[in-house]
């Protein structure tokens, strides 16, 4: 599993489509002059500025990385010649998956730094009204990264299923969509307005908020940019959530690989 | 304990429309280790899904298969394998000289050992000198040359091969002709697929032939080459003559026409009998096939 892992590491940074996407964090050099036409809320537009940008490079590199690795290699027909090798498929699959789940950190922190200067910067230009929490930019931060880690997970279970790579990709876009957007519909269900809904809506809603994701869960950006303070259980539930779907997700992944059959 | 057991092997794909497509059917076979086997037939004749099973790239319908005792079902059978799939593809943003790293780990292999190994191979399939430059520049032959390698990093028991001299010149060929009888030399099982009847005849101990899935006939190489006779070229001085003639004898007139020479006084010069060769065995068994 660990040279599946070094040896994927190492293809992610040879990869055109990772340099083709690190491209995007040229606009951080934007950042501090559009946060600037705030007047001001400079410091807290740079922090929001930054973790979005940072957010949706790491969006794409999950949905196209996570979406086409093991794709790539089934479709190239790397397989035959890693799957004769004396390793389960399991492991190369949670091998593959950890070098991306270990690119996607890599990414986050280099980034943060980035984020780090920028905002810095922004913050001398017009002081901040409140203070900054780096400790809060940084675990939301944290969590963005693990949010794309679990839908990188979803992107290999589409692969391990489909034969092009639409489905991994699409896939991980719905997924994201759905994801970000279960938390409001299983509140709206609960509102006054959500009663009038047909009585089935009110069954299914409820049902696939338990069963698809709640990326909503794992936003603390709010937190970072106004430096409120964060809910400890809150943390430990977001991070027990995470790493109890992402178990889920990869068993199900596995098994499906490990009975798929490579022709 | 035998290198490689195949047992009622059968394989079954769903074709377009639900039609099932049987590939292999009903195949049982023993290797022995220190053998060469080739496994010949033509296009499509199930050789390359044989391997694939061998391999647990894909799973049974129906039987098993073993290597070195494990179940092909189970990584461990892979330990003691090295595979070269048909039209090799590795990871191409990989260097040749990555690429042998990564493969000897993943066997368990260590860094002063391995380094000094995948120099070895890599000077024997003459990649030295590209064996920084990254794969997706190669060359199919330089390609299929790097999966030769790939095999032989670990030193394996048994080699499985599917179409190794595909994609390769004639210096390619020779080269790889001489590994395998290198590898049969030092007492090593290699199991290779082709579709070229003399790539068999120069290399093999058997040879197993498959049609339409099914294995048609498995014998001794040397028993076809030997049994294989036909008849006899036989060159004949006559007395008096300034020049040879030659005379052709079938395998069970020979003694008749000897006899005839030199009743007559006549000198026999050379006998030379005609032998059916692997290919025409080969065509035979697929002739008998079709008129069935």
């Amino acid at each position: 599993m660990l040279q599946v892992f070094s040896v994927t590491l190492r293809g992610v940074f040879r990869d055109r489509v990772f340099q083709g996407i690190l491209i995007i964090a040229v606009v951080f050099l934007l950042i501090p002059s559009i946060s600037s036409l705030s007047m001001r809320q400079v410091t807290e537009l740079s922090i929001t500025l930054s973790l979005s940008l940072i957010s949706f490079i790491l969006l794409l590199l999950a949905v196209f990385l996570g979406g086409t690795s093991l794709w790539k290699d089934i479709e190239r027909r790397y397989t035959f010649s890693v799957m004769g090798l004396p390793v389960t498929r399991a492991s190369y699959v949670l091998g593959k998956f950890a070098g991306i789940s270990c690119f996607v950190l890599l990414t986050s922190v280099v980034l943060g730094m980035a984020a780090t200067a920028v905002i810095r910067y922004s913050s001398g230009i017009y002081p901040a009204m409140r203070p900054i929490v780096w400790s809060n930019i940084y675990l939301a931060l944290l969590f963005d990264a693990l949010k794309y880690i679990l839908l990188v997970a979803f992107a290999f279970l589409f692969s391990t299923i489909s034969t092009s790579f639409f489905l991994p990709v699409f896939g991980a876009i719905s997924v994201f969509l759905v994801g970000s957007a279960t938390q409001q519909v299983y509140d709206f269900i609960h509102t006054q307005a959500g009663q009038a809904l047909p009585w089935y809506i009110k069954k299914i809603a409820p049902a696939l908020y338990y069963v698809l994701p709640n990326f909503e869960a794992f936003d603390f950006k709010v937190n970072a940019i106004y430096g409120i303070a964060l809910s400890v259980p809150g943390v430990f539930y977001t991070t027990g959530y995470f790493l109890i779907y992402l178990f889920l997700v990869l068993a199900f992944t596995s098994s499906i690989f490990s009975r798929r059959e490579l022709q | 304990m035998n290198a490689i057991e195949i047992s009622r092997i059968c394989k079954t794909f769903k074709g377009k429309r639900g039609a099932r497509v049987e590939a292999v059917k009903d195949l049982s076979l023993v290797i022995k280790q220190g053998e060469i086997f080739g496994f010949l037939g033509p296009n499509g004749a199930g050789k390359s899904t044989t391997i694939k099973l061998l391999m647990g790239l894909v799973r049974p319908t129906g039987g098993s298969a073993s290597i070195m005792g494990h179940d092909v079902g189970s990584h461990l059978s892979r330990k003691h394998v090295g595979y070269l799939p048909e039209n090799p593809a590795f990871y191409d943003y990989l260097s040749a000289e990555e690429y042998l790293i990564f493969i000897g780990k993943t066997f368990g292999m260590k860094e002063p050992a391995l380094k000094e190994k995948a120099e070895k191979v890599l000077r024997l399939l003459d990649l030295w000198e590209a064996r920084k430059r990254r794969m997706r520049e190669y060359s199919k032959g330089m390609v299929q040359r790097l999966g030769l390698a790939q095999v032989l990093i670990h030193d394996p028991d048994v080699y499985i091969l599917d179409e190794p001299m595909s994609g390769l010149d004639p210096i390619g060929r020779a080269l790889v002709k001489g590994i395998i009888l290198d590898l049969k030399s030092q007492g090593k099982c290699v199991f290779f697929s082709t579709h070229i009847t003399s790539d068999v005849e120069t290399v093999c101990d058997r040879v197993g032939i498959v049609l339409k899935g099914v294995l048609q006939s498995v014998e001794r190489v040397e028993s076809i080459m030997t049994e294989g006779i036909t008849g006899y070229h036989v060159r004949i001085k006559d007395k008096g003559a300034d020049e040879d003639r030659e005379e052709y004898a079938a395998k069970d007139e020979i003694s008749e026409v000897v006899g005839r020479a030199q009743a007559a006084g006549s000198e026999i010069t050379l006998i030379e009998p005609k032998r059916k060769n692997l290919e025409e065995f080969f065509l035979d068994i697929v002739k008998r096939k079709d008129a069935r």
